[in-house]
């Protein structure tokens, strides 16, 4: 950092994030990843597609089983704004769909499209490239979300869901994530230092698509050949550079935030609601490809790095190249392989198949040897010693959260902000007595989640059952009265049927409304800080 | 079996923060047995043995791991104890402390982690009740010239020897060991020994007779780094001063808690202090070097199984121990104050954690936190874009 700011003293262009509180610095085991050049990989016999690689909705295939595909031709549909469209990365032949493991967490094992390559590499023809300069932010976003481009992050934000937020109209910073905190990962270094070019173009597509007034790239000051080649670029236009400390988890959107601005970013609240809209480097060079080159994203550089690896290097992947073909083109070690990690150490998440397919968020995978991933050291008392605390990046106090989680103290947990955990791992990095913190906060946020999901089926049910009864009754009554009535009555009655749709739909909306008004009441009776006092019993 | 990140962890374990405080101690112990002899040798010894006899005990009862030894918390506990008992203490009183500082305070209270008080200053308070002629005087070899004069001693000059010495050490374990005098050729000579050789420290001198060997020895102008001084303790405090020095450069411990009790303690004592009043306020000089102020700082009030954990709360914590070290020492009936100022300070600990807890994240004030209640499933999608 100090020397950083030695070469860059009088460079009005660069400027310096503030040191984001708590925080650790970890052994990063990047050399080995960064010494030889990005390549892409040959084309793989096989690419097995995740019909799910973001968080959100599985994209609807638009190809069946027998099909030949061309390179770039579009094989699913999103199916709403949180899912992406998805490109054939290769020509071949649609063998199959089906489930398959994948890496993404939140559905490991999901449908894929089955494509056998037959290694001509075909493309469908592309259209002439854009001029972006000439376009207006209506036209510019449709081409870049119907690129099927995801965060490439990690954590797989749709970038379609990304970008909608941030048309909001008063984004008026945009920061490019190239702080790659993590440790083993490589990716945007290696990518920044090989295309500066593109990603500050992408960037500069992504500013012009939402209007941003300013943009600032963030990268972490340690790593001096991605700065260098930035830097040929950084005085071009608005984009400059911020440089980080290198600490983690400085590169997490919040923490990130903080350090460009020295503001936080209020609980619960997206980026873009405070004016400043964050995207990772990798995203933007498919921005670039998908605007300027006019093609949808069907690769992104991932690392392959570990010390069972004999040539660890960051590789340009196909999405849906399996995982095990990978490690076997890095020529991988069986003997001192232990563990399979995609992500980085702190937050990625095991491999327990590595037939799995790499999507478009996995920006790293680890071919870990037992020094790297030592076994787990058994669990001992808590001390209370408070080193977690001074890592938190948040400000919790996680020996309390501990406490909380074993005794299953949910509304404690909650009020100390149990779900302001962004999970960055560097509690469980410090613990001097090894205790798997972040396990116990994700195993408390579920039981929180599921608690709360249970409670609103079970609260949903019986509205239905008390409408259900409510019904019967009224129909009861109204059998009734028209056996008591005259049947004059009971003629016109039946033109005004109580089962046509507008008296049903009229009826619907009152029950609903007391039941409503009763739920109201329970809550208001159960919580105190429920507004809704109303005394609205059924009358039926 | 499949495990969640992180997969990479840092080095330091529960032992080695443990070992590192413990090495910490040893400038100042060595200082301690240059001056005093080898009462505090035998202290460290008979405290620590017994530590880990009753912590095994302990774990074997529990049905725990007798790895959990290694966790070097009980050897610290010991050694903390040791320290502050007098040296020259007779073996049961060292015993029975240990036994209840690992026992009672430690153990039955959940072991490692659960105990809500200082076990080595639970055990010294309680021996402070128990015993207080034993634990108020210092027994020390160095006053065994007045009394061996007319034994079997008579033909070494005792006053010639230096603390370090064969004798000086086979009377130091005399007084240790009581017992042994049975062995030895003039049984009443020891017995002697453990009667009347008295030392009070500096401060417990000033408060009663209104000066110290401390003072005087300042004022002759004498050198603190010779055992001329008259005292040893202006150089025991600079050395745990300077181990508690090396357990921030290796961030074992915070700066909070030392520098609140060190500050609160010569603020507060530079405030109240006449001078050339015969007032038993006492100097900020004596308050900090005279007694056990510095290892009480750095060592005893910084443990972290009962201190207070946020670092605002920590600063709050350490006032609130330096004040009551000061208004114990001079207001209150007890003569040194840190052992139950620190127990003062482990029972304000959890409401200071409680109150003083930090600000988290995208949070306006404290109370704004309790928002998350309601709509956290905003900030789930939050996950790091690294």
């Amino acid at each position: 950092m100090k020397l950083m700011r030695k070469i860059f003293s009088a460079d009005k262009n660069v400027s310096y994030g503030r040191t984001i509180p708590g925080g650790i610095r970890p052994r990063a085991h990047k050399i080995t990843s960064l010494r030889s050049r990005v390549m892409a990989t040959p084309i793989p016999p096989v690419l097995i597609i995740p019909l799910n690689q973001q968080q959100g909705k599985a994209s609807r295939p638009c190809v069946k089983a027998g099909d030949r595909v061309l390179k770039y031709q579009k094989i699913a549909e999103a199916a709403d704004d949180s899912s992406l469209n998805i490109h054939a990365p290769s020509s071949g032949v649609v063998s199959m769909i089906q489930n398959h493991t994948t890496i993404n967490i939140n559905a490991a094992n999901q449908l894929c499209i089955f494509i056998e390559t037959d290694g001509i590499d075909e493309e469908v023809p592309i259209p002439d490239t854009l001029d972006w300069r000439g376009m207006t932010s209506e036209q510019l976003l449709p081409v870049i979300s119907n690129a099927g481009i995801c965060g490439m992050g990690g954590a797989g934000f749709p970038l379609s869901k990304k970008i909608d937020s941030a048309i909001i109209p008063d984004i008026h910073t945009l920061i490019i994530n190239a702080v790659e905190c993590e440790p083993f990962i490589t990716a945007d270094q290696a990518l920044i230092r090989e295309h500066a070019d593109e990603v500050i173009q992408g960037a500069q597509i992504l500013q012009h698509a939402i209007n941003a007034k300013r943009c600032l790239l963030a990268i972490e000051s340690d790593k001096t050949d991605a700065i260098e080649a930035l830097s040929n670029y950084a005085d071009r236009d608005s984009i400059k550079l911020l440089l980080l400390d290198n600490k983690y988890p400085a590169g997490g959107e919040r923490q990130l935030i903080q350090a460009a601005t020295g503001k936080e970013l209020p609980a619960g609240h997206l980026p873009a609601e405070a004016g400043i809209y964050v995207q990772n480097a990798g995203t933007v060079f498919s921005i670039y490809k998908a605007v300027v080159e006019n093609k949808p994203c069907i690769s992104r550089v991932t690392t392959l790095t570990g010390e069972a690896l004999q040539t660890p290097k960051n590789f340009n992947a196909l999405v849906g190249t399996q995982v095990s073909w990978l490690f076997d083109l890095c020529g991988i070690d069986n003997k001192t392989h232990s563990k399979s990690v995609a992500g980085g150490s702190l937050m990625g998440i095991e491999l327990m198949d590595n037939s799995a397919p790499i999507s478009q968020s996995t920006n790293c995978l680890i071919a870990g040897s037992l020094s790297e991933f030592p076994d787990i050291m058994p669990e001992q008392a808590c001390i209370r010693c408070g080193y977690c605390a001074n890592a938190c990046p948040s400000g919790l106090l996680p020996q309390q959260l501990l406490a909380y989680s074993r005794c299953e103290e949910d509304e404690l947990l909650a009020q100390q902000g149990l779900f302001d955990c962004i999970e960055c791992g560097a509690c469980s990095y410090v613990c001097p007595s090894s205790i798997p913190l972040v396990q116990y906060y994700r195993s408390s946020k579920e039981r929180i989640i599921s608690a709360r999901q249970k409670k609103e089926t079970s609260q949903a049910w019986q509205n239905r059952f008390q409408y259900h009864q409510y019904r019967i009754k009224k129909l009861k009554d109204e059998a009734l009265s028209r056996t008591s009535a005259k049947p004059v009555i009971d003629k016109q009655q039946s033109a005004d049927d109580p089962f046509s749709k507008e008296q049903a739909a009229l009826e619907v909306a009152a029950a609903v409304a007391r039941v409503k008004a009763k739920k109201g009441n329970v809550i208001a009776s159960s919580a105190a800080t429920d507004g809704s006092q109303s005394d609205g019993e059924p009358t039926a | 079996m499949i495990t969640s990140s992180p997969f990479q962890h840092g080095k330091q374990t529960v032992g080695d923060i443990m070992s590192l405080v413990i090495i910490a101690c040893i400038p100042g112990i060595c200082i301690s047995t240059w001056h005093f002899g080898y009462g505090l040798i035998l202290n460290i010894l008979l405290a620590t043995s017994s530590a880990l006899a009753f912590e095994a005990a302990c774990l074997l009862m529990r049905h725990r791991s007798l790895l959990a030894l290694k966790d070097n918390s009980a050897l610290l506990t010991a050694v903390l104890l040791a320290i502050s008992i007098p040296p020259g203490s007779p073996w049961w009183l060292v015993i029975s402390g240990s036994f209840v500082a690992i026992v009672m305070v430690k153990h039955i209270y959940g072991g490692l982690g659960q105990n809500p008080f200082n076990p080595a200053m639970v055990a010294y308070v309680f021996l402070l009740l128990s015993f207080p002629l034993d634990m108020t005087s210092w027994h020390l070899p160095i006053a065994l010239e007045n009394l061996t004069g007319g034994s079997a001693e008579t033909d070494i000059n005792l006053a010639s020897l230096s603390p370090l010495s064969w004798q000086r050490l086979k009377l130091s374990v005399l007084a240790a060991l009581p017992f042994l005098s049975t062995f030895y050729e003039n049984p009443q000579s020891a017995i002697g020994m453990i009667d009347g050789m008295a030392m009070a420290t500096p401060l417990i001198e000033y408060k009663m007779a209104g000066n110290s060997a401390i003072l005087a020895s300042r004022d002759a102008g004498q050198d603190i780094f010779s055992r001329q001084s008259g005292t040893g303790w202006e150089l025991t405090n600079l050395s745990y001063l300077l181990g508690g020095l090396f357990l921030l450069y290796k961030r074992i411990i915070s700066w909070h808690i030392p520098f609140s009790i060190i500050a609160t303690l010569g603020v507060i004592s530079f405030l109240f202090y006449a001078p050339n009043s015969s007032t038993v306020f006492g100097t900020p000089y004596l308050h900090l070097l005279g007694s056990a102020t510095m290892i009480g700082a750095f060592f005893i009030a910084t443990d972290p199984v009962s201190a207070a954990t946020g670092n605002n709360a920590k600063i709050v914590y350490g006032i609130i121990i330096g004040l009551s070290i000061y208004s114990i020492r001079v207001w209150g009936s007890y003569l040194d104050s840190v052992a139950l100022a620190v127990l003062f300070g482990n029972f304000c600990a959890p409401l200071l954690d409680h109150y003083f807890r930090p600000r988290v994240y995208g949070h306006g004030k404290q109370g704004n936190s309790g928002s998350t209640l309601r709509k956290p499933l905003l900030s789930l999608g939050d996950k790091i874009e690294s």
